[in-house]
C-alpha cells in the first residue's frame, strides 16, 4: 500500500515535470529576427527618421521606370527600336513594330515597378497614424504625389488596373484583386494629388523633391488626359504663376548643368555617385539605363559622346518635321554623319547602328563621357525631365483652347512663349484659333517634347495615334497588354484584342 | 524498505535512495564453451531468470552469477543458439553452445529503444562491430557502403572528407543527409568524422517511415543510429589494442599527351587556324614532364587504438583512446591530411538499484590540411593541363622560383608544384560530445529516461595566399620574374573561428507489458528539446611580412581597412525544435505484429501557421512461419512486413519581413536610395521580403513492403523491401500576383518528388567440414527518383569550365541533379553535310554536329537536354568471409551501375595539355565520326567544348574495396595467459577498379557541396589504394 502510494507520487511527479518542461518551452520554437540582428517591419515607424527613409524608398522605383521614356517614343512616330538585331531587346522591337505579345519584359518590369512604388507608398499610408512629428504632413504630400505618379504611369499604359490604396500588400493579397475602371483609377490619382497639393511646400531645399507645383502640374496633366480642360487650365495656371521660366538656350536643359534648372517642374533624379553593378536588375540602380540604350555604338574620338546600344533611334520623319530655324532640331536629333563631318577634329569613329539604322540619335539623352561611373553602362547620371515648364505652358494652352469657354488668346500666348524660345525670335508666333490652334499646339508638343517619352501617350490621348503611327490598331493599341503572368496567376482580364 | 525520492523540476533529476538489503548471496559459477570447437566463449551473457541478475563470461569462458539451485539460467552469445538450463549444481555449470544460424534473439537498436528482430515490422539494416572492425574505415559511413541495402554511399578521396550518403534516393535538392544519432544524441553526418570506428558496437539504418517517423521532421532522409561500446557488469577489465599501418598510392593515372605529341597537336591547331608552327623542331621535345608523376606522392595511413572494458557490480566502463592519420596522395602528407585523436569514456553507475546514470564523453581533436581540389586550377587540374614541355625545376638563370614556368599558358593553369609549395590551408578542430543520461526503473517494466546529449565543436582555420610567380604575363602572377612584387598585388592571410553547439534534451518513458493470452505491448512516450547553433567569426589581412607562412597571421600582417587590406565578418545560425513522440508496438505471440508511432515536431524555422508538424506511421508484420499450420521445412522463418508513414525534412530558413535600409541590396534586386540633385545619395528604406506564414517542412510519405526469410536451417537469409516515396513541399518560388511588387517572394512548399526502389540483402553462411566457415552476403540497392513538380522552378549547379556553364539541374520531369547540355550526333564530314543539317552557326567539317532536339531547324540553347545521370541505378555490395582454423579471409566488392560522369577537368585552351583522346581527332572526311574527337583547331568557332555528351562517360564501376587476410594466433602458442587473442592481418583497399571511365576514379563526390555537384569531375581527388598491415591484441 505504502509502496503503491510512493509509486503514484513518483508518477505524478514525473508527469508534472514533463508538463512543466513542455509548457515552459512553448516559446522555445518562436523565431525573432532580432536573434539574427535583422531589422524587420516591427522595428520601424518608431522615429521620424524611419518615415523619412521610407519616403526616400518610395522615390526609388521611379528610377526603375527608365524604359517607359524609351517606350513613349518608339511606340510613336518619333523613333525606332534599333538595337543589335531583331531579337535584341525584343520587348522594344515588339513595341516599335506593333507585334506586341502579352509577354514583354519591359512592360512587366514597368508593371512590377509601379506596384512596388505603390506598395511602398501604401505602407507609409497604412502606418501614418503611428507617430507625429514636424514636417509629417508635407512628407506625406510627397508620398501621395508618388502614389499618383505610379498610378498615372500604370493607367496610361494599361488602362484600368487593380487599385490598392489602404495597405501594403502581403502574400495573402495575391490573386485577390480585379482591375478597377480607368475612371476610378483617375479619381484616386486626383484625390492623391489634391491631398499632396494641400500639404506640399512650394519649394524644397533638396532639388528633385516633390513640390506643390510638381503636384499641380501633374494634376493638370491628369485632367488633360481626362479631357477636363477647365480644371486643367485652372490647375496649370497655378504653376505658370509660379517661379518657373524657360531656359533661353534649349540645348542647355539637357546638359548636366541644366538639371533641376529654372524650367524644371519635376525630374526623376539619376546619379553616378553611387554606382552599382547588378546586371540581373540593370535598371534598378541610381543610374539611367535609357541613356546607355540610345548611345552610338563604339564611338571613339574626342566628341563629348560616349558609346551605347543604338536603341531608340529618331526617325528621319521626325527630323524633317522641324521647321527651318527651329533650334530644337539639332538638340533633339543628332545626325551622326553630319556631326562627324562638321567636327573633323574629334576624329570620330563609330559602328553604324546594325539594326533599323536611321543615322540619327537621341541627342537629348545621349550618353556623354564622364557622366557615368563604376559599371559604365548602368550608371549614367542624366535626370529624366518628366515635366518641364514648356510642357506646362503647352498643356495650359491646349486646356484654354479646348475649355468649355475657350480662351485662344491665352492659348496662343502660352504656345508662342514656347515657339519664341525655340526659334530665338518673335517671328514664328501662331495666330490660328480654334481647331487649327489645337493642332498647332499638338504639333508643337511633338517638337518641344520629342524623345522625352511623351509622344505615344499624347497621340493616344489626342486621338491622333491611328493617323500617325504605322501599325496602330484602333480599339487595341491605345493601351499595352497586361502582362500574361498577371492573366494566368491573378486572373485579370486582358485588354481588348490582345 | 525505505524509499525516498526527490524530484526537481527544470532539468535536473536527483534521487537519493536507500538500498534494499540483498537477500540472496549464493553464487553459481561455471563455464561457457563452443560445443563444436570446445573454445571458451568470451563475453557470453548469463541471466538468471529468477532474480533478473546477469553476468558475462571472461576470457576463459568463466562466469559467476547470483542464484540458487532450481533456478533457470539462460546464456546468449552472438552467433550461437540461446540456451536455457535449470541449475542442479551451483558449481561447475557448463554450457556447450551450438552455432545457431537462426538469429531469433538478436536485438536491433531503434529510435528510443531496442526491438527484438522477430518483432520488427519496419525496414532496418544493422551493421555489427565485427564488420566495421574488419574494414578499418576512417569514417563510419564507409562501413555502410554496399553493406546496408537501400543506402548509397559515394566516397570522396580527399582525406577525411564527407561522403554523399543517400538513404533510399534523393528526397530534396537542399539536403539529403540522413540524421545521425549517436548513443541517443542527435548529430549530423558531419559528426561521423569524429568517431573512432573501433568504438562502434553497431550501426542501425532506419529506412522506412515506420522506423523513422519517431524522428519526425528530422527523419525524412533516413536515420543512422550509431551505438558505441559500453562496459559490462561484473567483468574483469578487457584490454584491447589494435594498430595498423599502411601506404597509399594513386591507383591509376590519366593518359595525357607527352611533350612531343603536345607539340605536334599545337602545331596542327595553330596551322589549321591560319597561324604559324609553335614548335619548329618537335624532335627536341622528347617525352617532357608528366606533371601527374610530380604531384602524386605515396602517403602513409595509420591507426592505433586501445580500449579497456569491464565493470563491477554497480558500475561499468568502456574507455578508449585512438589515433588515426591519413595523408593525402595529392601533394603528399604535409599538404593534405586528416589526423584524428580520440578519447572516449562511456561510464554507467547504478546509483540505486533502480536509478542508473550513464555518462558518455568523447573528446576529439582533428588536424586537417587541404589543397585546391576538384577545379580546373586545382592541383590535379594543373597537373592535367599544364605545359608538358617545360622541365620540373626552374632552369632559367636570374628568375624567381624553384619550379619552372610556362610562357605559353598564361591564365588559370600553372605549375602544380609551385601551387603546392604555396598552399597553406590548415584547420584544427576540437570537439567534445557525449551524453548524460538517467534511467529510472520505476517498475519492473516501466522505465523513465532523461538524456542530455551535446556536441560542441570548435574549429579554427588559417590559410595563407603568398605572392607567387607563375611566369611573366601569367594573370595569376603576383610577383615579377625578379621576385619583386607586382604593383597592386598583396599576399593575404585569412583566419576563422567557428563554434557549433548542439544539444538534445530528451525525456521518455518505456512501458512494456503482457496481457494474458499472448498479447504483448511495448510503448514509448516522451518529449524532446533540441537546439543547434553555429557562430563564426572570420577575418583576412593583406601584407604578411616577408611573404612567409612563418608570419602569416592577422596580428603580424600590416594591411589596413582603408585600403581594403583588412576585413572581418561574422555569421551565425540557430535551429530549435520542440517535439513530442510516442510509439505503441503490439504483438500476439510474436506472430502478428503491429506498430503505431507519432511524432509532433515544432520548429523555430517553420512559419507561424505551421509551427508544428505531425508525423504518424504504422506498420504490420506477420511471422508466417510461427503459425501452427506452417510446415514448409526449407523455409524455416518467413515474415512479411508492411509500413506506411510520414516523415519530414526541415531544410527551411526562418522568415521575417526584412526592412532594407541602404542604397542597393544586390541579392534582392532592390534599390532604396535616391539622389536628390547633386547631394549625396540618400539612404532609404523599404520592405524587402514577404513573409510566408505557411512555411513548413518537406513532407515525405513512404510505403514499405518487405519480407524476411531464412532457408535451409537458416544458412540462407533473404531480406527484401520495396518502397515508394512521395515527397511534397520542396521549396520553390510560388507563382504570385505581379502586383505584389518586387519584394522578395518567399519560397513556398510547392515542389514534389517521387521515388521508388528495392533493397535486397541475401546472406549465406555455412560450415564446410568442421573447420571451414563461409559467410557471404550480397546487398542490392535500386532507386528511381523523378522530380514531378517545381512550378517551373529550376535549380542549377555543377559549373563546368571557366565560363561556368551550369551542367546539373533539378528540374520538373527529370531525375534530380541530371546532366544538362547538347546531344552530339557525330561530326560534320563535309560542307555539304553542314548545309543539309539544321543551322549550326560557324560549323566547319570536323566540328561536332549537335542534335536538333526541339526540331526547329536551328541548333541553339533550346536544344540542350538531358545527357546523363550522375546517380547509380543499381549498387551492389558483395562481402565474402572465409575462416579456416586461425585464418580468416575477407573480400568486399562494391559495384555501382548506371552512374554517369561529366569529364570537366580539361581546360581546353589552345596551349593547355590534353587528354590522349585528341590523338584520334578528325583529320579529314571519313577519318572519324566520333563526336568525342572533333578536329583540333585553335580557333574553335563551333565551340566544340560547350557542355555536351562529348564529355559524358559511363561511370559504372566494380571496386575491390577490401581484401584482407588475417591470422589469429592459436592460444596454445602464448600460454602465458597475458593475451586472450592476437590477430595479425594484411589488407589492401581499393585493390582493383574495373570501369570504362577515363579519369582517375569513377567514384567522386563532394559531400559538402550537395547533390548538384555529384559526378562532375574537375580533377577530383581520387581514392587511394592502400596496402596495410595490422595487429589486434586482447588481454
Amino acid at each position: 500500500m505504502l509502496e503503491n502510494m510512493k509509486k503514484s507520487r513518483l508518477l505524478i511527479g514525473a508527469a508534472c515535470w514533463i508538463l512543466l518542461a513542455a509548457t515552459g518551452c512553448k516559446k522555445f520554437i518562436d523565431y525573432n529576427a532580432h536573434e539574427d540582428y535583422q531589422i524587420t517591419t516591427a522595428d520601424y515607424f518608431k522615429t521620424s527618421d524611419d518615415y523619412q527613409k521610407l519616403v526616400i524608398g518610395t522615390y526609388s522605383p521611379m528610377q526603375w521606370l527608365w524604359a517607359n521614356t524609351v517606350i513613349g517614343d518608339i511606340a510613336s512616330d518619333n523613333s525606332v527600336s534599333g538595337g543589335e538585331n531583331a531579337t535584341d531587346q525584343i520587348g522594344f522591337q515588339q513595341i516599335d513594330d506593333y507585334t506586341l505579345t502579352t509577354t514583354n519584359s519591359y512592360l512587366t518590369e514597368a508593371w512590377k515597378s509601379c506596384y512596388e512604388g505603390i506598395s511602398r507608398a501604401n505602407y507609409l499610408h497604412e502606418n501614418k497614424g503611428r507617430l507625429n512629428f514636424t514636417g509629417k504632413d508635407s512628407l506625406y504630400g510627397e508620398v501621395y504625389f508618388l502614389r499618383a505618379y505610379y498610378y498615372f504611369h500604370l493607367t496610361r499604359m494599361f488602362g484600368g488596373v487593380p487599385l490598392f490604396v489602404d495597405h501594403r500588400l502581403t502574400v495573402s493579397d495575391s490573386k485577390s484583386a480585379q482591375r478597377a475602371p480607368v475612371a476610378d483609377v483617375y479619381k484616386q490619382i486626383e484625390a492623391d494629388l489634391l491631398l499632396a497639393i494641400a500639404n506640399l511646400p512650394k519649394s524644397n531645399l533638396q532639388k528633385g523633391r516633390v513640390t506643390k507645383y510638381a503636384a499641380q502640374a501633374l494634376l493638370g496633366k491628369v485632367y488633360l488626359y481626362q479631357n477636363k480642360f477647365d480644371e486643367a487650365a485652372a490647375m496649370l495656371e497655378n504653376v505658370i504663376s509660379g517661379p518657373f521660366s524657360l531656359v533661353t538656350n534649349f540645348g542647355d536643359i539637357f546638359l548636366q548643368s541644366g538639371e533641376n534648372g529654372s524650367e524644371s517642374v519635376f525630374e526623376v533624379q539619376y546619379s553616378n555617385i553611387s554606382p552599382f553593378y547588378d546586371w540581373t536588375n540593370p535598371g534598378r540602380g541610381q543610374g539611367n539605363l535609357a541613356v546607355q540604350a540610345c548611345g552610338i555604338r563604339n564611338i571613339t574620338g574626342s566628341s563629348p559622346y560616349a558609346s551605347g546600344w543604338s536603341s531608340n533611334l529618331p526617325t528621319k520623319e521626325l527630323a524633317t518635321s522641324f521647321a527651318a530655324g527651329d533650334k530644337r532640331k539639332e538638340v533633339t536629333v543628332l545626325d551622326i554623319e553630319a556631326y562627324k563631318t562638321a567636327n573633323p577634329s574629334f576624329n570620330i569613329t563609330y559602328t553604324v547602328a546594325p539594326y533599323k539604322n536611321t543615322g540619327l540619335y537621341n541627342q537629348k539623352y545621349l550618353p556623354r563621357t564622364g557622366e557615368t561611373s563604376g559599371q559604365l553602362e548602368l550608371n549614367y547620371l542624366n535626370n529624366y525631365r518628366f515635366i518641364r515648364f514648356s510642357d506646362v505652358l503647352l498643356m495650359a494652352a491646349e486646356a484654354y483652347n479646348r475649355a468649355t469657354t475657350p480662351n485662344d488668346t491665352k492659348a496662343q500666348s502660352y504656345l508662342n512663349l514656347v515657339r519664341n524660345r525655340a526659334f530665338g525670335d518673335l517671328l514664328h508666333g501662331v495666330t490660328a484659333t480654334g481647331t487649327a490652334l489645337k493642332q498647332a499646339i499638338w504639333d508643337e508638343r511633338r517638337w518641344e517634347l520629342a524623345m522625352e517619352g511623351d509622344r505615344f501617350f499624347d497621340l493616344v490621348r489626342t486621338g491622333q495615334a491611328a493617323a500617325k503611327i504605322k501599325g496602330f490598331v484602333v480599339g487595341k493599341n491605345e493601351v499595352f497588354p497586361i502582362p500574361q503572368q498577371e492573366i494566368d496567376i491573378s486572373g485579370l482580364t486582358q485588354n481588348p484584342n490582345y | 524498505m525505505k524509499l525516498k525520492i526527490r524530484l526537481l523540476c527544470l532539468g535536473i533529476f536527483l534521487a537519493t535512495c536507500l538500498q534494499q538489503a540483498m537477500a540472496q548471496k549464493t553464487m553459481i559459477t561455471g563455464k561457457v564453451k563452443n560445443k563444436s570447437t570446445g573454445e571458451p566463449l568470451n563475453g557470453a551473457t548469463i541471466s538468471n531468470e529468477a532474480n533478473q541478475k546477469s553476468a558475462f563470461t571472461d576470457a576463459n569462458g568463466d562466469f559467476s552469477i547470483q542464484g540458487e539451485k532450481g533456478q533457470t539460467l539462460s546464456v546468449v552469445y552472438v552467433g550461437m543458439t540461446k540456451m536455457r538450463l535449470k541449475i542442479t549444481n551451483t558449481v561447475g555449470v557448463e554450457f556447450l553452445m551450438e552455432e545457431g544460424n537462426i538469429k531469433l534473439d538478436e536485438v536491433v537498436v531503434v529510435g528510443y529503444g531496442t526491438q527484438k528482430i522477430t518483432k520488427v515490422s519496419g525496414a532496418i539494416n544493422t551493421i555489427k562491430s565485427a564488420d566495421i572492425e574488419k574494414l578499418k574505415p576512417v569514417r563510419a559511413e564507409e562501413a555502410l557502403q554496399g553493406r546496408a541495402s537501400g543506402v548509397t554511399v559515394i566516397s570522396p578521396g580527399s582525406p577525411g572528407a564527407k561522403p554523399t550518403v543517400l538513404v533510399r534516393g534523393i528526397p530534396s535538392y537542399s539536403g539529403a543527409n540522413p540524421l545521425v544519432v549517436v548513443d541517443g544524441s542527435l548529430q549530423t553526418i558531419d559528426d561521423l568524422n569524429s568517431i573512432n570506428a573501433s568504438d562502434i558496437e553497431s550501426i542501425s539504418i532506419l529506412k522506412d517511415a515506420a522506423s523513422t517517423a519517431i524522428y519526425g521532421v528530422k527523419g525524412g532522409n533516413g536515420v543512422i543510429i550509431v551505438t558505441t561500446k559500453s562496459g559490462r557488469k561484473n567483468r574483469k577489465a578487457e584490454f584491447s589494442f589494435s594498430s595498423y599501418y599502411g601506404m597509399q598510392e594513386v591507383a591509376r593515372k590519366i593518359g595525357l599527351l607527352n611533350a612531343t605529341e603536345y607539340g605536334a597537336m599545337l602545331n596542327e591547331g595553330s596551322v589549321l587556324s591560319g597561324g604559324n608552327l609553335i614548335f619548329t623542331d618537335l624532335s627536341k621535345l622528347g617525352v617532357g614532364t608528366d606533371w601527374q608523376d610530380q604531384v602524386f606522392k605515396k602517403a602513409p595511413m595509420q591507426s592505433h587504438s586501445m580500449s579497456a572494458r569491464g565493470g563491477g557490480e554497480k558500475m561499468t566502463y568502456f574507455l578508449s583512446a585512438g589515433y588515426t592519420g591519413q595523408g593525402g596522395i595529392v601533394g603528399g602528407a604535409d599538404k593534405s591530411y586528416f589526423n584524428r585523436y580520440n578519447a572516449t569514456s562511456n561510464l554507467s553507475f547504478d546509483l540505486t538499484p533502480k536509478l542508473k546514470l550513464i555518462t558518455n564523453t568523447s573528446f576529439v581533436n582533428i588536424k586537417g590540411a587541404s589543397i585546391a581540389e576538384n577545379a580546373i586550377n586545382s592541383v590535379l587540374g594543373n597537373a592535367l593541363n599544364f605545359d608538358p614541355t617545360v622541365p620540373v625545376y626552374n632552369t632559367v638563370p636570374n628568375t624567381y622560383g624553384t619550379y619552372s614556368v610556362s610562357n605559353r599558358i598564361l591564365s588559370e593553369n600553372y605549375n602544380p608544384l609551385t601551387q603546392l609549395d604555396n598552399t597553406h590551408n590548415y584547420s584544427n578542430t576540437n570537439k567534445l560530445y557525449g551524453k548524460i543520461e538517467l534511467q529510472y526503473n520505476i517498475l519492473k517494466n516501466l522505465s523513465f529516461t532523461s538524456r542530455y546529449g551535446y556536441t560542441n565543436t570548435d574549429i579554427t582555420g588559417k590559410s595563407f595566399q603568398p605572392l607567387v610567380y607563375y611566369g611573366d604575363g601569367h594573370i595569376n602572377s603576383t610577383l615579377n620574374s625578379d621576385g619583386s612584387t607586382k604593383s597592386g598585388s598583396h599576399n593575404s592571410v585569412a583566419q576563422n573561428k567557428n563554434t557549433f553547439y548542439s544539444y538534445t534534451f530528451e525525456n521518455y518513458a518505456n512501458y512494456n507489458f503482457k496481457v494474458v493470452g499472448g498479447h504483448s505491448l511495448e510503448t514509448v512516450l516522451g518529449f524532446s528539446m533540441a537546439k543547434n547553433t553555429g557562430n563564426a567569426i572570420y577575418g583576412s589581412r593583406q601584407d604578411v611580412p616577408f611573404n612567409s607562412w612563418d608570419f602569416a597571421d592577422i596580428s603580424a600582417a600590416t594591411g589596413t581597412a582603408a585600403n581594403s587590406g583588412l576585413s572581418t565578418g561574422v555569421s551565425r545560425y540557430e535551429r530549435r525544435n520542440l517535439s513530442f513522440f510516442g510509439r505503441f508496438n503490439y504483438d500476439y505471440k510474436e506472430r502478428y505484429l503491429a506498430s503505431v508511432s507519432l511524432r509532433r515536431d515544432g520548429s523555430y524555422a517553420f512559419g507561424k501557421n505551421n509551427k508544428y508538424g505531425n508525423f504518424p506511421s504504422f506498420s504490420l508484420g506477420w511471422n508466417v512461419s510461427s503459425e501452427s499450420f506452417y510446415h514448409f521445412k526449407p523455409v524455416k522463418v518467413f515474415k512479411i512486413r508492411g509500413s506506411y508513414g510520414i516523415t519530414g525534412n526541415e531544410n527551411v530558413n526562418p522568415q521575417f519581413e526584412r526592412i532594407l535600409s541602404g542604397i542597393y541590396s544586390y541579392n534582392l534586386g532592390q534599390n532604396t536610395g535616391y539622389t536628390f540633385g547633386n547631394d549625396a545619395t540618400s539612404t532609404g528604406a523599404a520592405v524587402g521580403s514577404y513573409l510566408n506564414e505557411d512555411l513548413r517542412w518537406e513532407k515525405q510519405k513512404q510505403l514499405n513492403l518487405g519480407f524476411d526469410a531464412q532457408l535451409f536451417d537458416g544458412k540462407l537469409s533473404i531480406n527484401a523491401d520495396y518502397y515508394e516515396k512521395n515527397i511534397d513541399g520542396l521549396l520553390f518560388q510560388p507563382s504570385l500576383s505581379l502586383y505584389l511588387g518586387t519584394a522578395a517572394i518567399p519560397s513556398a512548399n510547392v515542389g514534389k518528388i517521387k521515388s521508388n526502389g528495392f533493397d535486397v540483402t541475401v546472406g549465406y553462411n555455412t560450415l564446410i567440414g568442421k573447420q571451414f566457415k563461409l559467410t557471404t552476403n550480397v546487398s542490392l540497392t535500386t532507386n528511381k527518383t523523378t522530380v514531378t513538380t517545381t512550378n517551373g522552378g529550376l535549380i542549377t549547379g555543377g559549373s563546368y569550365g571557366i565560363a561556368g556553364e551550369q551542367i546539373t539541374r533539378f528540374e520538373e520531369g527529370y531525375t534530380p541533379g541530371y546532366f544538362f547540355g547538347y546531344k552530339t550526333n557525330g561530326l560534320f564530314q563535309t560542307l555539304d553535310e553542314i548545309s543539309k543539317s539544321p543551322t549550326q552557326a560557324n560549323a566547319q567539317p570536323g566540328d561536332i554536329k549537335y542534335a536538333d532536339v526541339n526540331g526547329d531547324g536551328v541548333i541553339d540553347a533550346k536544344d540542350r537536354t538531358q545527357i546523363g545521370n550522375p546517380f547509380p541505378k543499381y549498387t551492389i555490395g558483395w562481402n565474402l568471409t572465409l575462416e579456416y582454423k586461425g585464418f580468416d579471409f575477407n573480400t568486399f566488392v562494391y559495384v555501382s551501375l548506371g552512374n554517369d560522369l561529366f569529364r570537366a577537368y580539361e581546360r581546353n585552351l589552345a596551349m593547355t595539355n590534353k587528354y590522349r583522346g585528341v590523338l584520334g581527332r578528325w583529320t579529314g572526311p571519313g577519318s572519324t565520326n566520333d563526336a568525342r574527337n572533333p578536329r583540333f583547331v585553335f580557333a574553335d568557332v563551333n565551340n566544340n567544348t560547350r557542355a555536351s555528351d562529348r564529355y559524358i562517360e559511363d561511370g559504372s564501376f566494380a571496386k575491390l574495396k577490401n581484401v584482407q587476410l588475417g591470422y589469429t594466433i592459436p592460444a596454445t602458442l602464448y600460454r602465458n595467459k597475458v593475451f586472450s587473442k592476437i590477430r595479425v592481418y594484411a589488407q589492401v583497399k581499393n585493390a582493383v577498379v574495373i570501369t570504362k571511365y577515363s579519369g582517375y576514379d569513377p567514384e567522386i563526390t563532394n559531400g559538402d557541396a550537395g547533390i548538384l555537384e555529384t559526378g562532375v569531375d574537375r580533377g577530383a581527388y581520387p581514392q587511394s589504394r592502400i596496402y596495410a598491415m595490422g595487429i589486434d591484441f586482447k588481454f
